[in-house]
């Protein structure tokens, strides 16, 4: 078995002199939920629109089942779709919406009217049937075109930022709802967001794109403790940035020098840095503690936010740059603003990028 | 405040004074035509002396109006076809299309609303009677679609523009063809708007006068060609029944719009 | 990471798509631009080539006249449409919605009622035996009938009813989407009624208020039916004018040279309007 499921080869999609989509290749196996991230511009809509066939790539290839599709019309790719906006027949009751792709296959009266049943389950909406879309609710017309997507058994399903028009709490109720339909299905998902947050909650698998690239491909747990690039690491989870005044390497560690003199060895390196130089240390608020030996890193705390469970405090380090951490409320009593103190770290929790 | 209607004030019933006036102005005139429609005098005296509806006979007997009104409704239904059709298509490339030159293009659909008719009337009486179209129906047919195409093409651009494109990519990703969604999708969704160019391309041609005079042969005449001819020569009460029933028409086919609108609407 | 990366994003395929409009450019081209062309270009080459039917146009007094009164016409009933129809669109933007209906309802069975029928509705009610001047008569107001009609008079009266409903709605629309806490804040600042008309309200219905004026002004100048049955064989307007030489006096060139006096007047208008308002309405 090495044909791939799913393989995005070199693909390239230029407008003009703007280069979209820059040499993506991923491979995605069958079943996968796979999360496109990134910010807006970054070539992750353009890569799923050039799935749905709405694009044509510049150059390089998707094969399915090592079949290419690009000569496949949109229409006959057999790929399920989910948008960014309410996409329901306006005119059509919701079985109708349903019943669309299956009666354009001329499938058997029973066969429809049973498949529409069971989507109708599986989203969650039985009895809403005979409702038109616009007396649906945002999260119901999305789950109503969830249901349209997956009604002729798509091998691969879009979601191109579903849930960015619903509010937040609605959109992590139906966040459920799609994990437990992939589950269900077993289908493989390929989904567009730029929320982090949405991303890890959802995906087996995150691509992070920037710039029409693909910085780091992983899971969730990777992206955050592993990021590959200085991006995926201010992307992914919260993060402060340290100027490094030198950095001496040494295999797959460096030591480190701040600019105020303050040294830190062990730190691991990213993105195939091999030479020493200069560069940004990245470690997480979370991973910070005030240190009660007067050793780490010596700042200044500016500013003190209580947000409950934890609070946040604000540094200022000797040479000026801002860096914030993030704790349980009890184990930051003593931070003042104004009062001097250190911070430490576990040096494998920082990552140094050069 | 002036802009808050409950904190107007004295203005407020200055205001609603010089409104009234002004409604009055504007449904005076049509009330009154079809008041002297049923009065007896010959000299349109008002008040009429007695109620009748001898002009309304007088107009039924005579196979000319009849005649007339056909040929206007055959000239509206084609034009008003016509202009549908055509303006659909002219939509889809304004909206969809991505060509330079496309606000030029808008433009220039928009023209024959803004020009002044007498100019296209001159201009094209003058090609239709070197090419023989003068005086035929399929001649007033082509004047009333340049005429009509403009306000169904504002029509169809205003709902498609309205219509979220993704709502079609999602029926083509189902299966169906992209012409299969355009007619089972597209246009489904944008029938108010296709309703709305029928409706008001067949009322540019029904009404029309300017071209209609200079396009008709005294064997070929609109309705309009017919009262104007009529009211050069007197202003016989025959003109006012048939102004009449010109005015309830436009006020049935305006009525029966609304009520088709609201339904489609539900 | 270069500068050219800058991506566009969700750009489904969209083609150039000029193809659908083909049909229409064709009509028009063929039964529009191409006659409206060599219309006016029989005005410089009947009877033979050279701008004497322009010569002849300005420098006849019959003809100079018929342009003044176009004029004349057009900028008085720009004028009176103007004056009347603010207060309409004023107080129909801000009165409640069901009497909003009812007064939309009026102006737009006005404006559809068929223009022949309201252009003789009035020329029996201005004639010499028509209502207004028996009425006036028996109130003792008068002692002679008036001339209201087959005169300028009465094609001022005619055309101001045709026009009022093009002024009223850009008005309405305009004076609509004036957010009301504007003047709210003009009152605030201490601007009085007549101030906060004159410095507020007045100046953001401008726009509509241009609009209006700019589309009854030229609507006025080319216009046919009403000037025709209103107005007097002396008292002739620009439209009518160019029906005559063509029609009844085929007089070809003399007529083209008077069409294209009134479609450069007309798009010298809409030129100033997009130029000074943004495009047309």
């Amino acid at each position: 078995m090495n044909t791939m499921f799913l393989s995005i080869d070199k693909l390239r999609k230029t407008y003009g002199a703007v280069v979209a989509v820059d040499n993506v290749s991923l491979e995605v196996p069958e079943g996968e939920f796979l999360t496109f991230l990134g910010p807006s511009g970054s070539g992750k809509s353009t890569t799923l629109y050039a799935l749905a066939g709405f694009d044509e790539p510049s150059a390089g290839d998707i094969r399915l089942r090592g079949a290419s599709i690009l000569s496949t019309p949109s229409h006959k790719r057999n790929i399920g779709m989910v948008f960014q906006r309410y996409t329901l027949f306006p005119h059509l009751s919701v079985h109708e919406n349903i019943a669309f792709p299956l009666r354009v296959r001329h499938q058997s009266a029973s066969d429809i009217a049973a498949r529409v049943k069971a989507m109708l389950t599986l989203v969650r909406l039985e009895g809403y049937g005979a409702r038109m879309p616009a007396h649906l609710s945002g999260g119901q017309q999305q789950r109503v075109a969830l249901a349209r997507a997956l009604a002729y058994d798509p091998p691969v399903l879009l979601m191109d930022e579903p849930l960015s028009a619903l509010d937040k709490k609605l959109r992590e109720e139906i966040q459920i709802e799609i994990r437990r339909i992939h589950q269900e299905t077993g289908v493989t998902i390929l989904y567009v967001t730029h929320d982090q947050e949405e991303a890890l909650r959802l995906s087996d698998r995150i691509a992070v794109f920037n710039h029409g690239r693909i910085e780091q491909v992983g899971t969730g747990r990777e992206l955050y403790h592993n990021p590959a690039t200085r991006f995926v690491a201010g992307f992914v989870g919260d993060s402060n940035f340290l100027e490094v005044a030198d950095a001496e390497v040494r295999g797959e560690r460096a030591r480190i020098t701040f600019p105020d003199g303050t040294t830190l060895a062990n730190v691991p390196v990213h993105g195939g840095a091999s030479a020493s130089g200069t560069g940004e240390l990245m470690v997480r608020p979370q991973s910070l503690r005030l240190s009660t030996d007067g050793s780490g890193l010596p700042v200044r705390v500016r500013d003190v936010t209580f947000l409950g469970d934890t609070s946040t405090v604000l540094f200022e380090t000797a040479w000026g740059q801002e860096i914030w951490l993030r704790a349980a409320a009890s184990q930051i009593n003593n931070a003042t603003p104004g009062a001097n103190c250190h911070l430490e770290w576990n040096a494998t929790e920082s990552h140094w990028f050069a | 405040m002036l802009l808050s209607y409950r904190k107007l004030g004295g203005l407020r019933i200055a205001l609603w004074a010089i409104t009234l006036a002004v409604c009055l102005f504007l449904l005076v005139p049509i009330i009154f035509i079809a008041a002297l429609s049923f009065g007896s005098s010959q000299w349109l005296i008002f008040p009429p002396p007695s109620w009748t509806t001898k002009w309304y006979h007088e107009l039924f007997a005579d196979p000319r109006w009849l005649q007339a009104a056909m040929t206007s409704a055959k000239v509206g239904l084609l034009s008003a076809a016509l202009s549908v059709f055509l303006g659909l298509l002219a939509s889809f490339a304004l909206v969809r299309g991505s060509f330079p030159g496309r606000g030029i293009l808008r433009a220039l659909f928009l023209t024959p609303m803004v020009l002044p008719v007498i100019v296209f009337a001159v201009a094209i009486y003058a090609l239709f009677l070197r090419i023989g179209l003068n005086g035929t129906l399929v001649g007033f047919v082509i004047a009333h679609t340049v005429l009509g195409f403009p306000f169904a093409v504002i029509a169809i651009v205003n709902s498609l523009e309205g219509f979220d494109k993704s709502i079609e990519d999602a029926a083509v990703l189902c299966g169906a063809s992209p012409l299969q969604a355009k007619l089972k999708v597209t246009l489904p969704a944008i029938k108010l708007g296709l309703f709305s160019a029928a409706i008001f391309s067949f009322l540019i041609s029904w009404d029309e006068v300017v071209v209609a005079i200079f396009m008709a042969s005294p064997t070929l005449q609109t309705l309009p060609v017919r009262i104007w001819g009529a009211l050069r020569q007197d202003l016989s009460p025959v003109i006012a029944a048939a102004s009449t029933i010109l005015v309830a028409f436009t006020l049935v086919v305006m009525a029966l719009a609304a009520l088709i609108r609201s339904r489609m609407n539900k | 990471m270069s500068q050219t990366t800058v991506a566009v994003e969700r750009s489904p395929r969209r083609g150039r798509g000029i193809g659908p409009a083909v049909p229409a450019m064709l009509l028009l081209a063929l039964f529009f631009i191409i006659p409206v062309f060599s219309l006016l270009l029989r005005s410089v080459t009947e009877p033979e080539l050279g701008l004497q039917n322009y010569g002849e146009l300005f420098a006849t007094s019959t003809y100079a006249r018929v342009f003044f009164n176009t004029f004349m016409v057009a900028t008085v009933v720009t004028a009176v449409t103007l004056i009347i129809a603010y207060p309409v669109a004023w107080l129909l933007a801000i009165m409640p919605q069901r009497h909003a209906n009812l007064v939309m309802a009026v102006i737009l069975i006005s404006m559809w009622t068929n223009l022949l029928a309201r252009t003789y509705a009035w020329m029996v009610l201005l004639q010499r035996t028509g209502v207004i001047n028996t009425t006036l008569m028996k109130l003792g107001l008068i002692s002679e009938p008036l001339a209201l009609v087959k005169n300028l008079t009465g094609v001022t009266i005619g055309m101001t009813y045709i026009m009022l409903p093009f002024v009223i709605l850009p008005l309405y629309a305009t004076i609509r989407a004036i957010d009301p806490s504007t003047l709210q804040a003009a009152a605030l600042c201490g601007a009085g009624r007549w101030q906060a008309f004159r410095r507020v309200l007045l100046p953001l219905s401008a726009p509509g208020a241009a609009a209006g004026g700019l589309m009854v002004f030229v609507m006025s100048l080319g216009y046919f039916v009403t000037p025709a049955l209103l107005g007097g064989a002396s008292n002739m307007m620009l439209a009518e004018m160019i029906a005559q030489l063509v029609q009844s006096l085929l007089n070809w060139g003399l007529g083209s040279a008077a069409a294209f006096v009134l479609l450069v007047v007309t798009l010298a208008i809409y030129a100033l309007q997009i130029r000074f308002f943004g495009g047309m309405r």
